[in-house]
């Protein structure tokens, strides 16, 4: 798959990860596992683009003893989710277009 | 590896970063680890469950500011010895006119790249304006020339506006490319920073 497309579609499954609830780095990587592969040395930077984007916000909680950063989603982050889904019915209606050419030439 | 080897091989692949940037790191990777050994893993495995440090630095520096790669990158590891300073003293005239033409050449590609997607809307541009102007000249042609000169100018108006608003969506794609491109050729100029300290 095209890099910068694989890019944008890590984050958007980045911040799906966390809508419902906050949520830390492995467990965000094993959400998303089944869906794409994807490691914590990759999913590191995107986490810090997002946040520097503002589409989520990091804060420390404290787990058994020691902190763990949670990640929590901003209204720009749901928007960017929104956003997505507007944008691929789009890119669906083409797939269609292009799935319906190919049957034809049969 | 236990779980202090592997972050101290880390800070020293991250070396150069500002402190901030690398405490941030580690401390990530670090909760990772922690994260990995709540769930049952031993302090070695879960460190040989994560990535090499080689790889997660590469990734760290790929997503950043070219200008602070190469800052990162060219700063030494350790202090300059008396014999290297005047070696670097010395071969100032050598090293520092090479070191900006490779600067320049890279701005040069960079701002050609720019430069192209202006020149792009600037043609788009000046057909409008034309069209505008054919407009105008057919406005007053029905007065003091004649219906020939008024329908030459406003078929010439309205031909003008149309390869006009073709030509806007043909640069739209094209622009996109470029800046793709622009991208690209950033990435890849960065991917020489990062590579060239895998192999040292």
């Amino acid at each position: 798959m095209d890099i910068q497309l694989k890019r944008g579609l890590l984050e958007v499954c980045v911040l799906a990860a966390i809508k419902n609830r906050d949520s830390y780095g492995y467990q965000i990587v094993k959400d998303i596992k089944p869906c794409v592969e994807i490691s914590e040395s990759t999913l590191y930077p995107i986490l810090r683009r997002l946040e520097a984007a503002e589409l989520l916000t990091v804060r420390s909680v404290e787990h058994s003893g020691r902190l763990r950063k949670y990640y929590h989603i901003t209204p720009a982050g749901l928007e960017r989710i929104r956003a997505f889904q507007e944008e691929w019915k789009e890119i669906l209606a083409i797939y269609q277009f292009i799935t319906r050419e190919d049957d034809s030439n049969e | 590896m236990n779980k202090q080897g592997f972050l101290a091989v880390l800070r020293q692949q991250l070396q150069g970063l500002p402190e901030s940037d690398i405490e941030k790191s580690l401390e990530y990777y670090s909760e990772s680890i922690d994260d990995r050994m709540e769930e049952g893993m031993t302090e070695e495995e879960a460190v040989a469950d994560m990535e090499p440090p080689a790889e997660i630095a590469r990734q760290i520096f790929m997503d950043m500011p070219l200008p602070k790669v190469v800052k990162a990158k060219a700063r030494p590891s350790r202090p300059l010895r008396a014999g290297e300073i005047v070696l670097l003293v010395v071969g100032s005239p050598i090293w520092a006119p090479l070191a900006l033409a490779a600067i320049l050449v890279f701005l040069a590609i960079y701002i050609t790249i720019w430069a192209l997607v202006v020149t792009f809307y600037a043609v788009d541009l000046s057909f409008a304006a034309t069209s505008l102007f054919c407009l105008a000249q057919a406005g007053i042609s029905l007065f003091t020339r004649g219906p020939i000169q008024m329908a030459y100018f406003g078929g010439s108006a309205l031909f003008l506006f149309g390869a006009a608003v073709l030509l806007f969506f043909a640069f739209n794609a094209l622009s996109a490319r470029l800046i793709q491109l622009s991208r690209n050729f950033m990435q890849w100029a960065k991917s020489h920073f990062v590579r060239k300290e895998e192999i040292v």
